[in-house]
């Protein structure tokens, strides 16, 4: 089954005549992706890696059943193209683009949540469900099709992450990125129930880091769980105060620290993985 | 980003808010010159963008200039909780009557932007954000509505605090939620809001922390970014690198903020210290990759590196020709360890071979980290 991106996914590419949107277009299109149109304001009426581009996502919507969008769109415009995406009912708004005023975030947040509409990111890689597609920017070789959930904060552990379960023979459900931003639309609570209820996912890897309070709350829902966790989290030898490259990823006052992450998420009952090597060896012993 | 306290403290002044009498200094002798006009006794505080000075010795008391001197003398040059400190601001000390708390607040969580308040000044932040303390009141505000006069006083009513003094609390919240919007602010706080004689709210010390996503890209706030940034940082903010100073003595450039984190819990664990944190981020070009290596490889402190890379939107053909580029300009002899996956990795690593560069082909940072340490260690 795999979690939000499956079989009935018809996502279109926010931002698609850009450069960036336009590549990375071309890549979720050779991975067998469902994408059924792109939307540029002043640009309807273009073709870009064969697909139509629409002014509007009411547009694209209307035209080819579209419940999806993966937003590619520069931060000082991103968060009118999540609220024009929410507004026009989708069922899944994946936001990749970086740099969003934190007030901004919040702003989408707040009415992705009064509009019930299950939004990723923002400063994302996306979601990935090998054999079905991928809405961002993953490797895709990096993924196979199997029973395990990832769901990181880093993009790049992320990969770290599945290239290492891949090569020991753990496939995966669906990988995804929250984000690494202070505001994370969909924090890891949410996507560990959607693991918990899918028939497809057999265990999680969750990839945490230091900063916020994502890995706390997860924490409270894993003590309820039936299928395995195994955590690993990023930045152990880190000095406070710094900020090491994700917004979010700083120890502010001695709160957000992984030691602190690391003895939630064990007393929830999660194996804790030292290096991103020893998760297979975790998994085996757990699934 | 933290302000520095002077900074956060001019901005409060400019919103109307009063601070205590005070200048910004750099040598004992302007301390003291400060300290004179201020009627001797002062306060001494050094100005680093890290909470925790005080108990770290960063704040000294002068009950005179000569007092005010030795102890600047003593903050200019030391190095407090990771920072150098080369600015004070000297303050007069201000006779208090109350405490109170007061703060402007992003709740990245929920989503809203919060007021706080306390009756009670000097509350830790910690106890704050637990949310239990029993004085501490956190509203939540309305983002549609303005907030106004009106707005901050339906938050402070309830307060125990006379009329006038209410007034005064709520001229003061609605300043400070200016300064938090137009500055593009995730905190604005006052800890403490002092009740003075004179019956004036004086903020005593500030912390403003603004937003790295606008601060870092921004161009109205570029003179900021570049007051607050070293010049390695600068430079990284320049290319949308981050970069981070850290005290050992391997050069780590890593394609991704948590893999950098990942690899130096790695080298630590393998007994290697990082000179610096470094996440190219998402624009890999060649010249990018050569600006990092020179950055991070040249200082003398520095006697090895270590790469981590993965190209999935990143070019690591580029990557790799800008590493060889930079290792021959500059004429780099240091032992480095390219771990690197992703699109035309195969050519990527033949080109590094070919130019005399280790290269880990695996998936696995620590089999990179292995090598180096050995590498290092002959």
């Amino acid at each position: 089954m795999s979690i939000l991106l499956d079989e009935s996914i018809r996502a279109v590419v926010q931002g698609i005549t850009g450069r960036v949107g336009r590549m990375q277009t071309k890549w979720m299109l050779e991975y067998g992706t469902e994408l059924v149109g792109g939307v540029s304001p002043g640009k309807g009426g273009q073709w870009v890696e064969g697909l139509p581009v629409y002014d509007t996502v009411q547009e694209a919507v209307a035209g080819h059943h579209a419940n999806a969008s993966v937003i590619f769109v520069p931060a000082p415009f991103a968060k009118d193209a999540a609220l024009e995406a929410i507004a026009a009912g989708l069922r899944l708004v994946v936001v990749i683009s970086e740099f969003l005023p934190v007030r901004d975030s919040m702003e989408i947040k707040r009415r992705a949540t009064a509009a019930g509409v299950r939004t990723i990111g923002p400063n994302c890689p996306g979601l990935l469900t090998p054999g079905v597609g991928k809405l961002g920017i993953m490797p895709a070789s990096l993924f196979v099709c199997g029973c395990v959930g990832i769901v990181a904060r880093s993009a790049t552990l992320c990969y770290e992450v599945a290239g290492l379960l891949t090569e020991s023979g753990f496939g995966q459900s669906t990988a995804m990125g929250i984000g690494g931003d202070l505001v994370t639309c969909t924090g890891f609570l949410e996507i560990l129930r959607l693991f918990e209820a899918d028939e497809q996912t057999d265990a999680v890897v969750l990839v945490g880091e230091i900063g916020g309070e994502e890995e706390e709350e997860a924490a409270s829902f894993i003590r309820t769980m039936q299928k395995p966790v195994v955590a690993f989290i990023a930045g152990r030898s880190l000095p406070e105060g710094k900020r090491f490259g994700h917004a979010g990823a700083i120890v502010r006052r001695g709160w957000g620290t992984a030691e602190a992450k690391v003895a939630a998420l064990s007393t929830a009952g999660a194996a804790i993985a030292l290096t991103p090597s020893e998760i297979p060896s975790l998994l085996g012993q757990m699934v | 980003m933290i302000l520095p306290e002077y900074l956060g403290k001019q901005v409060l002044d400019w919103h109307g808010i009063a601070i205590p009498r005070g200048s910004l200094v750099r040598t004992g002798a302007d301390a003291q010159a400060v300290a004179g006009r201020l009627g001797g006794k002062v306060a001494i505080k050094a100005q680093i963008p890290i909470g925790g000075r005080g108990r770290a010795g960063g704040v000294a008391i002068a009950s005179d200039q000569q007092e005010a001197r030795r102890a600047a003398d003593a903050l200019i040059g030391s190095s407090l909780l990771g920072y150098m400190v080369d600015a004070l601001l000297v303050e007069e000390l201000v006779t208090t009557e109350r405490e109170f708390y007061l703060a402007i607040m992003a709740d990245t969580a929920a989503g809203y932007v919060d007021l706080i308040f306390s009756p009670q000044g000097g509350v830790n932040i910690e106890e704050l954000t637990s949310a239990r303390h029993e004085n501490v009141h956190r509203i939540a505000l309305e983002p549609s509505a303005p907030f106004d006069k009106a707005a901050a006083l339906s938050c402070l009513e309830r307060e125990a605090v006379d009329a006038e003094l209410l007034g005064e609390l709520v001229r003061v919240s609605v300043a400070l939620h200016r300064a938090f919007t137009e500055m593009a602010l995730i905190l604005a706080e006052i800890n403490p809001l002092a009740l003075c004689a004179d019956d004036r709210l004086v903020a005593l010390d500030c912390k403003m922390e603004i937003d790295d996503n606008v601060l870092l890209k921004r161009p109205e706030f570029l003179a900021l970014r570049d007051q607050l940034l070293g010049g390695r940082e600068r430079e990284a903010a320049e290319v949308g690198a981050s970069y981070v100073p850290l005290e050992g003595d391997i050069g780590l450039i890593a394609s991704g903020a948590g893999l950098g984190m990942a690899t130096m819990d790695l080298m630590r664990l393998a007994g290697l210290e990082p000179a610096n944190f470094l996440d190219t981020g998402g624009g890999i070009t060649r010249h990018l990759i050569y600006w990092a290596v020179g950055l991070v490889l040249e200082p003398t402190e520095v006697k090895a590196g270590l790469m981590n890379l993965y190209g999935g939107i990143n070019p690591m053909l580029e990557a790799a020709r800008g590493i060889i580029e930079a290792i021959e300009d500059l004429k780099i002899k240091k032992p480095l360890v390219v771990k690197v996956l992703g699109n035309d990795q195969e050519e990527a690593w033949s080109l590094l071979e070919r130019a005399g560069i280790t290269v880990v082909k695996t998936g696995h940072t620590e089999a990179a980290v292995e090598l180096l340490a050995r590498m290092v260690g002959e």
